[in-house]
């Protein structure tokens, strides 16, 4: 696909090895990486004699789609998008695969090997509350305000960021870099983007910004922004900033618990300093719980621990300034006091000068796919959020918590498997692969409070803790 | 992109009309001429023109399904890819692209509608898989510009904004011709403007020199498009018939 001669573009045809696709001959298919609502993401590698072999490409399956309704719409707004943008800090698509024979699309991506869900969750439950070191922070921040700023002067919205569609490159020429992934909510918006609710769409709470939970018509680039204050701070605390209770079942966008989240931190909005807030539905219907209620201001110094006159703070106040229209933007924030200070923001956001680097886990694989599957367990690393991009829960499995095995979290050699022979299996991974006994995807190096974590990230409505990743996503 | 014409995939794709008026082997073999694959394009355009209302979707999505129609006969022949099936199918995809999905089912139900043969019905099946061959035959680029915004703006800026309606027809019109293939869109808009200029005898000279475009492509443009007008009223519904008549032969 990507260079437009048709290199690649395999011919999709795929009858002739039963279900395999033809295509699916250019890589080595090594195991599951992801699962979400839209489809399941593989890990693959790109076999010789591709210019690019040895290449980890992460590829995205979606679902047909239930109701008969073709390409889901997501599907298409991440193609459309991709196929157009191109920016060192942005996913790279580069392939898209269609099986006739039932209907699949496939996207292929450079493979990531880390996201910043997985990178903060390290440092909270593995390398006990050990914070990220501040060049780290920095250049991950930079970086990703730097895709940013040119999705937005590209008149793009993302509207879904979060730590788990932030990814970062693994070992490698690209080693550290940051890559904004998961454009499936992604909008250009020449005409004003109505808000994601009127189509019944559910994205994650704890990210999205006061405007919109107070009903806002309309969308513009600064709740992107928004998302990026509340990653930063999370970067630093480990923690998210505002957990919000979702409240489910509705197609109302109003959150009081969040806003109450927000409120309790950031202090009252006032029309003084946010003139417009008077035109926000339901800043006005809702009087009693939102106008009237007086919340002590404590300000971001309270939760994130950050000398109130650093630079750092103050790009933190800015991002996550209540007024829309004054919030920074992302080419003001790559422009602020803070990334011209020590240390510099590098290309290379896990591996400091100081040398100092911590070894993050890699993607957990469930092989069990692999029917010529050999000898040892293959061990499975935790799930993880996301490889390519987004809304994925990591491989699990209804028996994942069985007999998990403690293992090392780092070093371990990821297994190039030699790929699968029927790749309609795939479909079934976790189900009687051959060299996992149990066919269950095991998660190395979870402790029992990761393992809670991890199924606590599925269902936000019990628990304060993650939110699901788009559980209920309708078209 | 969505702000720059010049660096998106819609730029880098356009054509000369040489390239346009390729009658694909297999088509040719059917004894199909450039005039026939015109004939054929343009009555399918104007069967997406017809169907969208029915499923009241804006004049964008039309035109950019047209724009996927058209791009699709640009690499892949018509006794393959059936027009009266890729013209629905088109407005399917579009309507993903543009934000205003409609359901297949809805397309079938309207499309039946429409007084035409049977020929021009279809299974939900039928799209679904269509809509597939096609992503494939766009090669995956879906971006598309029109001459919509920019003539607006043209308009307004020329202070001629009650040419409004006329020239909105006109670049409705366009659509019906391979120009959105061929050239940036904002000429298109600008050439809509020069005729009806003419037409309505408005003095747009000055404000077409201060635009520094080159005056010679919106003139041919032009040119065409009245071309286009005039070579119109000689079409009959016995010359489309006839020409689906020769892509109905077996080779």
């Amino acid at each position: 696909m990507g260079d437009g001669n048709g290199r690649g573009m395999a011919n999709p045809n795929s009858s002739k090895h039963g279900n395999r696709p033809e295509w699916l001959q250019q890589y080595d298919l090594i195991g599951k990486i992801g699962e979400g609502t839209y489809g399941l993401v593989f890990l693959a590698r790109i076999k010789a004699p591709s210019p690019n072999r040895g290449k980890f490409i992460a590829i995205k399956k979606f679902k047909q789609s239930k109701d008969g309704d073709g390409v889901s719409p997501t599907a298409i707004r991440e193609i459309m998008l991709l196929r157009e943008i191109s920016h060192e800090n942005v996913v790279k698509l580069v392939n898209v695969h269609i099986n006739h024979a039932d209907m699949s699309l496939y996207l292929a991506f450079d493979y990531a090997e880390h996201d910043l869900y997985e990178i903060i969750r390290h440092h909270r439950d593995k390398a006990g509350g050990q914070p990220i070191n501040p060049y780290t922070v920095k250049s991950l921040l930079w970086q990703l305000l730097n895709g940013l700023n040119y999705l937005h002067s590209n008149w793009i919205i993302h509207r879904d960021l979060k730590p788990s569609n932030i990814l970062v490159m693994g070992e490698g020429e690209e080693q550290g870099v940051v890559k904004i992934a998961d454009f499936g909510l992604a909008r250009i918006y020449q005409a004003p983007l109505k808000p994601l609710y009127e189509n019944g769409v559910v994205v994650t709470i704890w990210y999205r910004a006061p405007e919109l939970l107070l009903g806002a018509k309309h969308y513009t680039s600064a709740v992107d922004m928004w998302a990026v204050g509340c990653i930063f701070a999370e970067l630093i605390t480990l923690k998210p900033l505002f957990q919000g209770q979702e409240v489910k079942a509705t197609q109302n966008p109003f959150q009081l618990d969040q806003l109450d989240k927000i409120f309790k931190v950031l202090g009252h909005p006032t029309l003084d300093k946010w003139p417009t807030l008077v035109n926000l539905p339901h800043w006005q219907q809702d009087v009693q719980h939102i106008q009237r209620r007086k919340y002590e201001t404590n300000g971001i110094g309270s939760v994130v621990p950050l000398p109130p006159k650093s630079p750092a703070f103050d790009l933190l106040s800015r991002m996550l300034e209540y007024d829309p229209r004054k919030r920074v933007t992302a080419a003001q924030a790559l422009e602020h006091e803070y990334f011209r200070n020590e240390p510099l923001p590098g290309r290379n956001a896990l591996v400091p000068n100081t040398g100092d680097r911590v070894n993050y886990p890699t993607r957990p694989v469930d092989t069990s796919t692999d029917i010529e599957g050999t000898t040892s367990l293959q061990p499975s690393q935790p799930p993880s959020g996301n490889a390519v991009a987004g809304n994925m829960q990591g491989a699990h499995h209804p028996m994942g918590n069985r007999g998990v095995p403690r293992m090392p979290v780092v070093g371990m050699p990821r297994m190039p498997g030699p790929g699968i022979a029927a790749y309609g299996l795939a479909s079934q991974a976790g189900m009687g692969g051959g060299m996992n006994p149990s066919g269950i995807p095991m998660q190395r190096g979870m402790s029992a409070q990761a393992q809670q974590q991890q199924s606590r990230r599925k269902d936000p409505g019990l628990l304060p803790a993650y939110p699901t990743q788009q559980k209920s996503r309708r078209f | 992109m969505a702000a720059n014409f010049w660096t998106s995939t819609h730029y880098k794709q356009l054509l000369d009309p040489e390239e346009v008026d390729v009658v694909q082997p297999a088509d040719k073999e059917k004894g199909i001429t450039v005039e026939d694959f015109k004939l054929i394009k343009m009555h399918m355009a104007t069967y997406i023109w017809r169907l969208a209302p029915q499923v009241k979707v804006r004049q964008r999505v039309v035109a950019t399904a047209i724009t996927y129609m058209r791009r699709v006969y640009t690499r892949k022949s018509m006794s393959e890819y059936d027009p009266r099936l890729v013209a629905p199918t088109c407005l399917y995809l579009a309507s993903k692209a543009e934000e205003s999905t409609v359901q297949a089912k809805l397309l079938v139900f309207y499309s039946k509608k429409i007084p035409s043969d049977e020929k021009y019905r279809f299974d939900i099946k039928d799209i679904l898989e269509m809509e597939m061959k096609i992503l494939e035959a766009l090669n995956y680029y879906l971006v598309v510009f029109h001459p919509y915004r920019s003539l607006a703006q043209f308009l307004q800026d020329a202070g001629q904004s009650d040419l409004t309606q006329f020239t909105w027809g006109l670049v409705n019109d366009t659509y019906k011709m391979d120009l959105i293939l061929i050239h940036p869109p904002h000429l298109i808009a600008l050439a809509c403007i020069y005729i009806a200029s003419v037409f309505k005898d408005r003095d747009t000279t000055a404000w077409f020199e201060e635009l520094r475009v080159d005056m010679n492509v919106v003139k041919n443009i032009s040119m065409e498009i009245l071309d286009f007008y005039e070579n119109h009223r000689m079409i009959t519904e016995e010359r489309i018939s006839a020409a689906f008549n020769k892509l109905a032969l077996k080779p």
